[in-house]
């Protein structure tokens, strides 16, 4: 056998280490976790090759790898994993690190994933919307059109959204062309793949095949489509006042639309997010709480639902301080979410997607 | 000088024996409390020792001849410790014997077993056929009595196995004694039990007919097992051609048994080669973690793998499932070294199921202090009370009757005092 040197990155081991993967040094290569993965393909399956990875510091095998991505976080590895090493929550650590790698400027991933600097990351935020001093409490009915002014809202968060964006996009095409290099695919069909990853997300099929952690398929499926029914609540918002030039959407009747979307947004995205926490918590004894990585994204997503309500109870009760309080606060965290697109856990929405994408183009989809 | 006291030992299997026997040689007199009703425990359910690879009656059947002929050594079968206090050099022991329903005037003819009408689970085959209420183990067994089973047995009512004895030797109103001892020492030789592979959800659970654990393959391949020797396959009698092993069924695992089972690895290695002296075109494959054959048993291991129609396949093997229409045992595994996860088809596939030290299901009575394993934990023992063999740890025999030879000379020193 040919000499192979191996050089371990002792800080991507520490990085993986601290970013939830704690217990990586504990997995032995028995090779349970790639028997009871349902989503893996039988060629080079995962996750065990990616502990051994992990523990020897090769970070260069992570560059381009989908098969991190591929992985759904079912836990049904940790949950039969003889030695506690929880590689479903390793390869989420090892996630991070991707997200790093691809979602420029990494140290925006490193500000947003840090329990020191994600207060002033808020902060900035919240500074940042104040500055405009559009806020301001009004007399009469509370109409918080009237509290912040829709064209500064907007100046405000399209900018944001269209920067997570591009970011994220930007990170998906170096990301598929280290794909490519490190499988040395080059040829594929990739409309027909987007075709079918757009199917398979839609569908959540991949949910579907965790054992231990059916449950995490209805809560994921909730909050995917309260999201989606969010957005369009959100566009229609923006066609009322833009385009009819109404003065406020939220006031209309409840039988419209926007209404309508909304209440089944609100109603999911609360089922969803109490769903997934009660999951963490139900499956703690033997995946541990989960790392900071993991609650950053559900805390978010909860206090966006419980704000977004809470915003709406009292607005119709009346108590306007309280209202507008919560509504800025709403404000604030939806802000954090369109800039964090690319740069905390949620930017599992381009490279995953892209991942599975690439497994159908290279042809590398389970059997 | 003091007198010498007796020494107890509690368990009768080769640990048990070779204590007893070593302390009643140097001329103490000893006192073997058995819980079943036969002395030899597991070892007499073996086909083979490693890694010489012979028949368990080797050594089993010394050590019974040194028990007859030693009037120092006593042996109460079906027997429990109840309670032991006092202190090294005089300890009481009191002794709960249930009855045989059998005396000494067995011949060992059968007439009780053919007369007798009720059929129970063949315990001592782990369930793999059916035995009577009246029955002994095998042709080996000792002491060569028969015994009635009482949870079984219909009792007076019945007594067909009675009216059968032409020796007078049935008797079903036999009560439990009580015996108290004073003792000077006592060797704690409890031995251990399987582990319930009906735990093990993703191996089939126990519900898999031709998923047998490997002291059911021990069995399966002994002369006095089950099918006589040959090893056929549970579901359809059929001969087993190729056969799969899955090492640490439980053991080396945090959800099952956290430890490593010692024996497991020589044991398939073992029983691959059984497989392949009956059927010469047989194929065995063992799946593992890691192949651990400590010490000189390594020559055995590398023996084993010059054999081209045994594989050892690094992956631990995590799904077990059935084949309905032929009862085919499909296996998934990850080949490690191929990067591959392979799904094959065996005719039969053996558990190498870990050992639980008999101390985690039934304590034994006194201050013993033990691990969430039920291991006892040497060092907190009273003086004057021992722990040997698989006690204290998982250990193979030869481990086990070098222990129980060196504990010997501990209690005669403690029964001296």
């Amino acid at each position: 056998m040919a000499e192979q040197v191996i050089k371990p990155d002792l800080n991507f081991i520490n990085e993986v280490i601290n970013g939830g993967g704690e217990s990586m040094k504990k997995c032995f290569q028995c090779a349970t976790c790639t028997v009871v993965c349902n989503v893996t393909p039988d060629d080079n399956p995962f996750p065990r090759k990616e502990m051994v990875w992990a523990q020897w510091g090769l970070k260069e095998k992570f560059i381009g790898n989908p098969d991190v991505w591929l992985c759904h976080q079912c836990n049904d590895c940790t949950a039969y994993c003889p030695r506690g090493a929880k590689p479903g929550e390793v390869l989420g650590a090892i996630r991070k690190q991707s997200i790093k790698q691809y979602s420029a400027p990494a140290a925006l991933v490193n500000f947003v994933n840090s329990k020191a600097y994600i207060p002033i990351m808020f902060l900035l935020l919240a500074g940042l919307l104040s500055m405009a001093g559009t806020f301001k409490i009004h007399d009469g009915d509370i109409v918080f059109t009237k509290f912040a002014s829709t064209q500064f809202l907007q100046i405000v968060f399209t900018p944001v959204l269209l920067f997570g964006i591009a970011v994220g996009v930007l990170g998906v095409k170096k990301f598929w062309a280290d794909m490519k290099a490190a499988t040395g695919v080059t040829s594929g069909d990739l409309k027909g793949s987007i075709t079918e990853t757009a199917k398979e997300i839609l569908s959540h099929k991949k949910f579907t095949m965790c054992d231990v952690n059916a449950d995490r398929f209805i809560a994921h499926f909730l909050v995917f489509y309260s999201f989606i029914a969010l957005g369009i609540a959100t566009a229609l918002g923006v066609l009322y006042i833009d385009i009819l030039h109404m003065e406020s959407p939220f006031r209309l009747g409840y039988g419209t639309p926007v209404k309508l979307f909304g209440f089944i947004g609100a109603a999911g995205l609360f089922t969803g997010a109490l769903l997934m926490i009660n999951n963490r918590f139900k499956h703690s004894a033997k995946l541990g709480l989960g790392s900071y990585f993991d609650w950053l994204l559900i805390t978010i997503v909860t206090v966006i639902m419980a704000s977004g309500i809470l915003a709406w109870i009292t607005r119709l009760a009346g108590v306007a301080p309280v209202a507008y309080s919560i509504y800025f606060i709403h404000l604030v965290f939806v802000l954090s979410l369109f800039l964090y697109l690319p740069f905390s856990k949620l930017g599992h929405l381009f490279y995953r997607s892209a991942a599975i994408c690439f497994m159908k183009y290279s042809g590398r989809e389970k059997k | 000088m003091a007198e010498n006291k007796k020494v107890l030992v509690i368990g009768g299997g080769f640990s048990g024996l070779t204590a007893a026997v070593e302390a009643a040689e140097a001329g103490f007199e000893t006192v073997i409390v058995e819980k079943t009703p036969f002395l030899g425990g597991r070892v007499t359910q073996l086909n083979k020792y490693f890694p010489k690879l012979c028949p368990p009656n080797c050594g089993l059947e010394i050590n019974f001849k040194r028990i007859k002929n030693n009037a120092d050594i006593t042996f109460y079968t079906l027997a429990e410790v109840e309670k032991i206090s006092g202190r090294e050099g005089s300890y009481d022991v009191t002794i709960k014997i249930s009855p045989r329903f059998v005396n000494d005037k067995c011949t060992g003819c059968n007439a009780c077993n053919e007369a007798c009408p009720v059929e129970m689970p063949n315990e001592f085959n782990f369930g793999m056929d059916k035995t009577k209420a009246a029955y002994i183990t095998h042709n080996q067994a000792f002491p060569f009595k028969y015994v009635v089973d009482a949870k079984h047995c219909k009792g007076a009512s019945c007594a067909k196995c009675v009216e059968a004895c032409k020796y007078d030797a049935i008797h079903l109103d036999m009560k439990p004694e009580t015996v108290t001892l004073n003792v000077g020492a006592v060797v704690l030789a409890a031995g251990w039990d399987l582990y319930d592979v009906t735990k093990l959800d993703i191996l089939g659970g126990g519900q898999i007919k031709n998923v047998v654990t490997n002291m059911q393959m021990e069995r399966l391949a002994s002369p006095n097992g089950p099918t006589g020797g040959k090893i056929l396959r549970p579901s359809d009698g059929k001969e087993v051609k190729n056969i799969a092993f899955v090492q640490c069924a439980g053991s080396r695992d945090e959800n099952h048994l956290p430890y490593c089972s010692y024996i497991c690895c020589m044991a398939s290695l073992k029983q691959a080669t059984y497989l392949r002296e009956q059927y010469a075109d047989s194929k065995a494959r063992i799946f593992y973690i890691d192949i651990r054959t400590p010490g000189r048993y390594e020559q055995f291991y590398w023996k084993v793998k010059e054999d081209t129609n045994i594989t050892l396949t690094k992956g631990k093997v995590a799904k077990l499932t059935e084949d309905p229409a032929t009862g085919d045992v499909i296996l998934v595994a990850e080949d490690v070294q191929a990067g591959k996860k392979i799904t094959e088809r065996f005719d039969m596939v053996v558990l190498a199921a870990g050992m639980v030290p008999s101390t985690k299901a039934l304590k034994i009575p006194g201050e013993i202090s033990y691990t969430d394993d039920g291991f006892v934990v040497p060092g907190t023992l009273k003086k004057g009370i021992y722990a040997v063999g698989s006690m204290k740890s998982p250990v193979d025999v030869s481990k086990s009757v070098q222990d129980a030879t060196g504990t010997a000379i501990k209690t005669i020193q403690s029964a001296r005092r």
